[in-house]
């Protein structure tokens, strides 16, 4: 990890991913257009410009959906996590795929002087009264300004000033992002475009994010409520050699919280599964060099404490541990960040 | 109608264009603890500090009233 934040956190593998991402999305947009060209030729400029217009704004959609379909992709398999941990550079592109598209919707009302009627577009206030005929264009306007907040602040500094739950639900407005353009095709190109591939296209990707986020939802549901409580309301986590060494076993208590239960040789430990970074999963990552270390970015706790190692600050929620007749057992009340919590085991099998 | 909106929507991106240039240059060092610059992560910064100008304006002086 260094000490200085820099514009882009690159590695190899994140660069592959982003040559993969940016030459699948030109490869879309170019097919898109190369079709479009020969079934309707352009007759003049604003054709040609309507071509584009359409290849980036289809473009950004369906990179929206596949975004939403990467959380739930990745709770059901995790061969998926790779692509989730490099979201980030998904949304930002997508967030200038969208601009491109507006960019050439202005370009197309400029190439036939009729600039100056564009804003009246969206100040026709009696519109906003209608369903059909509503200006779709302010739509369109919402959701780009809600994904141009998530990639302006998509940068680690602005997690740290923003304080992750503010940050989290700030990107948690991808979904209204999503549902505007969603509005924004139905109640715009859809009205007068008489061709099934439009709501082809935005029941297909309706659907796909519907259905994977209930398969996800449905699959935890059902994991979170098969685990049995000790009378006293202590977990049950299961024999220590049941935890992979230098791993976790993750737990949920009633409240949905997640809880790593850590093991490094016989030293057991329970943090949140929650990274202090971006929220990563902490228990699907492994004990370095001593160090609880999380599968996304890297950073590192201290078992014993939930403390990052010096200079970095960070302290995670702990859990109180307990050996009880053979297994381990976890309190789901959480400790002050940075509370010392882990105990050593009397007997390991592992 | 659509002129005063564009004006206000104009003095909101020149506030913006200010309080974001001078944030990375002398402000975004007193909330990363620990952590420097590089000189491109400030231009990376930049958009977003002009962006929410009214908020990171109310943090940097909540800051500074904080520390003497
Ligand atoms: C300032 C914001 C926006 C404006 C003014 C705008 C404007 C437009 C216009 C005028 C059309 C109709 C195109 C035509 O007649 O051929 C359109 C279509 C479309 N827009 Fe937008 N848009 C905006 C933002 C977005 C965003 C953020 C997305 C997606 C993330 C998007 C996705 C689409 C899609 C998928 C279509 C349908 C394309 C087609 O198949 O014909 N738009 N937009
Ligand atoms: S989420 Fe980035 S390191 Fe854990």
């Amino acid at each position: 990890m260094s000490v200085a934040f820099k514009a882009v956190q690159w590695n190899r593998d994140k660069l592959i991913y982003d040559a993969v991402l940016v030459a699948g999305v030109a490869i879309y947009i170019a097919g898109f257009a190369a079709v479009a060209w020969r079934w309707h030729p352009p007759k003049n400029l604003p054709d040609v410009l309507d071509i584009w217009l359409r290849a980036f704004g289809t473009a950004a959609f369906l990179m929206l959906t596949v975004i939403l379909c990467i959380g739930p992709l990745a709770r059901l398999d995790c061969r998926f996590l790779k692509l989730l941990y490099n979201r980030r550079h998904f949304g930002v592109l997508t967030f200038f795929v969208a601009a491109t598209h507006v960019g050439l919707m202005i370009e197309w009302f400029a190439v036939q002087g009729l600039l100056h009627t564009l804003p009246a577009d969206f100040t026709t206030w009696e519109n906003y009264g209608k369903f059909i005929g509503f200006p779709f264009k302010t739509l369109g306007v919402a959701a780009l300004a809600i994904m141009l907040t998530m990639a302006a602040t998509s940068h680690d500094f602005w997690l740290g000033f923003l304080k992750p739950p503010v940050w989290k639900a700030l990107h948690m407005a991808v979904y209204a992002a999503y549902g505007l353009v969603v509005m924004h095709v139905a109640l715009g190109i859809m009205q007068y475009e008489h061709t099934p591939l439009i709501p082809l296209m935005l029941i297909g990707s309706l659907g796909a994010v519907a259905t994977l986020h209930l398969m996800a939802g449905w699959r935890e549901w059902d994991a979170d409520h098969g685990r049995a409580a000790a009378a006293d309301g202590w977990l049950l986590v299961g024999p220590p050699n049941a935890i992979p060494d230098k791993g976790a076993r993750i737990v949920t208590a009633s409240g949905g919280e997640r809880i790593a239960v850590f093991r490094d040789g016989d030293q057991i430990g329970a943090l949140t599964n929650l990274c202090a970074h971006q929220n990563g999963p902490l228990g699907e990552g492994r004990i370095i060099d001593g160090c609880v270390t999380c599968p996304w970015h890297g950073y590192q706790y201290r078992l014993a404490d939930g403390c990052a190692p010096p200079p970095f600050i960070e302290r995670l929620v702990t859990y109180r541990v307990r050996w009880n007749q053979g297994v381990i057992e976890v309190d789901p009340h959480p400790l002050p960040p940075g509370t010392p919590a882990s105990i050593t085991c009397p007997r390991t099998g592992a | 109608m659509s002129t005063v909106l564009l004006a206000a929507l104009a003095l909101y991106v020149a506030a913006g264009v200010v309080t974001g240039a001078a944030f990375v240059t002398v402000g975004a060092a007193r909330f990363a603890h620990h952590m420097t610059f590089t000189l491109p992560a400030r231009l990376v910064l930049f958009p977003g500090a002009a962006l929410l100008w009214p908020y990171v304006l109310y943090r940097w002086r909540r800051a500074r009233s904080d520390e003497p």
